[in-house]
């Protein structure tokens, strides 16, 4: 079975941009979202499929080609759906590479003993402040 | 037994209930403020309005080392955050999710909750089991699936009334263990008659079983 699909879950900001991004750079992108509005924020550049859907029901993920996934990156707008979808991913697929956006901090607990990587918001908008504060009483 | 009842109205009413009488140490945590101050006015229990999916909720509940969570909301995915929650942040044994969706039984066993209830999956196995349009009343399975236990009423017009068991021509691995005939329990031998209306418990295995139903079932 090859691996070469990457799946975006939750079309958003975040989640529509890194599939456009990854899509510019040759990858098989295929785009998750409950509305189909949402696809709207993906740029013209993006050459990849979407999927309207709710991604927590198994059938939608499959449909998506989970089984052959490279890479995951979970953006929906809930902490709980997006920890609840890194596990799906991680204990019944197997996908070697997961990326999971949380606002709270907290949630990063369940996390742990997996390889799954978390992207907390909240924490690089912290780090970027005192970066900008710190050069600006320079 | 120290029990912590998360999310739901009636159901979390009910199980409050019914554990209060047996004297276990419960906790309840809901969402809904207003149910939360119903269920501590009417019981002398900590009670926390609060979401049970944050980690500091269960921490201000004191769930630490618990028995048993339950997680009775009416949203799967918050189900499963509080158990995973529960069970790999505070050391809480056993993990109970209620499922709206019966497919995620399967899904949430594989990704470790202890029990999952789903009452549409109950129904199925129940009519499974139960096959009620035919005489069939029960089917159940012993030693991992390798004996079954079937119960079988005798109607009128099936072959082997008023016949002695030793005449009846049965199929392989049969054995008649018992018959119910209202008020009586026989344990049937060579000579027994069965008649109209007997209850047959019948032991075999479950590769005869739909033959052995199909025979039983036969028409004069």
């Amino acid at each position: 079975m090859k691996r070469n699909k990457f799946i975006v879950i939750g079309s958003g900001r975040l989640g529509a941009n890194i599939a456009t991004k990854m899509s510019e750079t040759g990858e098989d992108v295929i785009i998750i979202d409950s509305t189909e509005d949402a696809f709207r924020k993906l740029q013209e550049t993006f050459s990849g499929y979407q999927i309207v859907g709710d991604a927590t029901d198994l059938a939608v993920l499959e449909n998506a080609y989970i089984k052959h996934a490279k890479a995951v990156v979970i953006t929906t707008d809930s902490d709980n759906t997006n920890i609840y979808l890194s596990h799906i991913c991680y204990y019944v697929y197997n996908v070697p590479k997961i990326y999971v956006r949380l606002s709270d901090t907290d949630k990063g607990k369940l996390l742990e003993g997996t390889y799954i990587k978390a992207i907390y918001p909240f924490t690089l908008s912290l780090a970027e402040f005192m970066d900008q504060y710190e050069e600006g009483d320079v | 037994m120290k029990v912590v009842i998360t999310g739901g109205k009636h159901e979390a009413d009910y199980i409050v209930n019914t554990l209060k009488e047996e004297h276990h140490q419960l906790i309840v945590i809901n969402n809904d403020r207003q149910f939360a101050e119903y269920i501590s006015t009417n019981n002398d229990i900590p009670v926390f309005p609060g979401d049970p999916t944050k980690a500091y909720t269960l921490s201000d509940a004191e769930c630490d080392n618990a028995d048993v969570l339950l997680a009775l909301s009416d949203n799967d995915t918050d189900n499963y955050i509080a158990c995973i929650t529960a069970k790999k942040l505070f050391n809480i044994k056993r993990t109970v999710a209620k499922v709206k969706n019966p497919k995620n039984v399967e899904l949430f066993k594989k990704l470790g909750i202890d029990s999952i209830i789903s009452s549409t999956y109950l129904m199925a196995q129940t009519i499974l089991n139960e096959s009620s349009v035919e005489n069939i009343i029960k089917t159940l399975s012993i030693e991992d699936e390798k004996i079954v236990m079937i119960e079988i009423g005798v109607e009128e017009e099936y072959h082997l009334v008023n016949q002695r068991i030793m005449d009846i021509p049965f199929p392989r691995n049969i054995n008649i263990s018992c018959i119910f005939r209202d008020p009586h329990v026989i344990i049937p031998k060579g000579d027994t008659r069965i008649k109209a209306e007997d209850k047959l418990i019948i032991i075999s295995t479950p590769s005869e079983k739909e033959e052995i139903i199909d025979f039983i079932q036969k028409k004069r």
